[in-house]
């Protein structure tokens, strides 16, 4: 009885260990690839932080040594000068108010937009909704072309190049909005305004003082989008301020990669602009993500 | 008669009051956006093709309709290898999206700890605007003589060597529109691997279940179960991954300009030689180049679901 209990152990034991090693190896190549993929996406920004902090000797090596991993002297002093510097300052004020207007515009337009998409039905509106969509075919090098044209004719060209821009970045990201706003309006009640309606609210106090506060932190989110958008945004700035004193940020950058620039003073500008885009993507991620995907559920 | 007409106008009116207090609310707060949209599309379309259609002879001078610019373009040995590169730039390029957005959801899918730092971690290249990006390869990575890179394979960091002499990244045109389009697959994975990610959270566990009962492998699995019902996830990344490589400007505008794709040469033509009408033509190509893929693989995915997909 024992030993045929043993022997039948025996295989038992053995299949149920060659199960756990077929998982093991899968587990394996899995954690492989895991540590790959992180090392692939955070040493390339590791390497831009860490050539933000050198100091010469590590950046201009001659060949003879290797540029080291780790800064000989890491210090700030590339954040110094470029805090110090009059157009760095300006091109950052500029970066920040084309952001703001941008943003107000497309809430504005956005907003409004996407309580309709999320509440009503009603012939004509699949066009409409399309409408809104539909500058996202065109790429924004073929469709800057015209748009900067246009902004030089007569009426338009004494409208300040920084609103321009405004605009332009408006268009760009009012799609975003009004995408990340109906996901959010449709999560809210309709009871809520039908209840504020029976008070004797009209629909538009309805809109304004019930829903919009509740639906605060979605358009937050919209809004800090939008934000991120204009302070990335490269193409329709670069074409609307090519031939103009004022630069945002992206710009600026451009224009010092022209000259060759010392590369630690050039991470530390990469620094200064990736770092609000990275905080805010972590601190707001779930919406961020539905942005990022917006065009795949369309 | 009259009273007939004034009936019928009361009436219309009454239909049209009707529908208004029905739907003006929302009809008004529709209109500003749709307004804005609509004219900047129509500015955009509209300037584009007259433009693209003006032939300038002299600064004073010019020529419309005319489809000069076109046939210029098309016996312009500049056009012809830009847009040979810019084929092989998608052709290249949409795959690699797909492989390497589909290997990160892959990883991300199976449940361990510090699974949400991992993917906070996963997202973060596209946080990084793609100006930084380009020059984090350019100026920081891929560099000649010296360099990360460089060092790494000339055996100088911790490997032995593999080449004796060092890469000059941008000498060539593979080496450049390649580390180009590593930039552009890098910074886009992200998204990729989001809509990856929902397809396959979408396929229940009973296939693989039902599957593994019958003693299929996790090879059979990955390839009879998650490939055919991952199809419409996987062509929304090839519709939408594919336009964007077309759409592309930035990384080869900053990496490989000595090799312009198409919309580098729209640059080129427009901000260096001032000729917008010819820049807006080479823009109408793009924007049609974009059409005709959208409709090729839409159609040529449809085909494959429904041969993969055998109900």
């Amino acid at each position: 009885m024992s030993t045929t209990e043993k022997a039948r152990e025996g295989p038992v034991r053995k299949n149920g260990e060659g199960h756990r090693q077929r998982i093991n190896w899968g587990t394996i190549i899995w954690a492989v690839m895991l540590i790959m993929a992180l090392f692939a996406i955070l040493f390339p920004i590791y390497v831009v932080f860490k050539t933000s902090l050198a100091d010469r000797a590590s950046i201009v090596t001659g060949g003879r040594y290797p540029e080291p991993l780790w800064p000989f002297d890491p210090n700030f002093d590339q954040f110094k000068v470029l805090f110090g510097k009059e157009d760095f300052i300006t091109a950052g004020l500029d970066s920040l108010w084309v952001a703001l207007l941008s943003v107000t515009f497309a809430l504005l337009l956005g907003t409004p937009a996407a309580f309709t998409l999320a509440r009503f039905k009603f012939p004509g509106m699949a066009t409409l909704a399309l409408v809104i969509i539909a500058i996202r075919l065109f790429p924004d090098i073929a469709s800057a072309v015209p748009v900067a044209e246009w902004f030089m004719r007569p009426p338009m060209v004494y409208i300040p190049p920084l609103i321009q821009v405004a605009l332009a970045h408006a268009l760009l990201s009012a799609p975003y909005v009004v995408f990340i706003c109906q996901g959010v309006f449709e999560t809210i009640p309709r009871d809520l305004e039908e209840q504020a309606q029976i008070m004797g609210a009209s629909r538009l106090q309805a809109f304004l003082n019930v829903v919009l506060p509740v639906a605060m932190p979605g358009v937050a989110a919209a809004a800090i989008y939008t934000f991120l958008l204009s302070w990335n945004e490269f193409i329709f700035a670069y074409y609307l301020l090519f031939q103009s004193p004022n630069t945002t940020l992206p710009v600026f950058m451009l224009r010092l990669l022209t000259w060759t620039p010392q590369r630690n003073y050039l991470a530390a500008l990469a620094v200064v602009l990736s770092l609000p885009v990275i905080l805010f993507t972590f601190l707001a991620q779930r919406w961020m993500i539905s942005g990022m995907t917006a065009g795949a559920v369309k | 008669m009259a009273a007939a007409d004034v009936q019928l106008e009361r009436s219309f009116r009454q239909r049209f009051g009707d529908f208004w207090s029905k739907y003006g609310f929302a009809i008004s707060l529709l209109v500003p956006c749709t307004i804005y949209m609509l004219f900047f599309l129509v500015i955009i379309a509209f300037n584009l093709l007259q433009l693209s259609l003006t032939h300038r002879v002299s600064l004073v001078e010019e020529v419309f309709p005319s489809v000069q610019n076109y046939t210029t373009l098309a016996t312009s040995s500049q056009f012809q290898e830009a847009f040979i590169r810019t084929v092989v730039f998608v052709l290249v390029g949409t795959p690699l999206q797909l492989v390497a957005g589909l290997v990160l959801a892959m990883i991300i899918y199976r449940q361990f700890t510090g699974r949400g730092i991992v993917r906070s971690i996963f997202l973060l290249p596209v946080a990084i605007p793609a100006l930084v990006t380009a020059s984090i390869v350019a100026y920081m990575l891929f560099t000649y003589p010296f360099g990360h890179i460089n060092d790494l394979l000339l055996g100088r960091l911790f490997f032995p060597g593999i080449l004796t002499e060092p890469v000059k990244w941008y000498a060539s045109p593979y080496s450049a529109l390649g580390l180009a389009l590593l930039a552009k697959v890098w910074r886009d994975m992200p998204i990729s691997m989001l809509i990856l990610l929902a397809g396959l959270q979408s396929i229940s566990s009973d296939q693989y279940e039902a599957a593994e009962s019958m003693g299929s492998s996790g090879w059979q699995c990955f390839w009879y179960i998650t490939i055919p019902l991952l199809v419409p996830a996987i062509s929304t990344v090839l519709v939408l991954r594919s336009i964007e490589v077309w759409k592309e400007f930035i990384f080869p505008f900053i990496i490989a300009p000595t090799y312009p794709i198409l919309g580098v040469l729209l640059d080129h033509v427009y901000h260096r030689m001032r000729n917008p009408e010819m820049a807006a033509a080479i823009g109408v190509v793009l924007v049609l180049l974009i059409l005709l893929t959208r409709l090729v693989l839409n159609f040529g995915t449809e085909k494959v679901r429904a041969y993969l997909v055998k109900v």
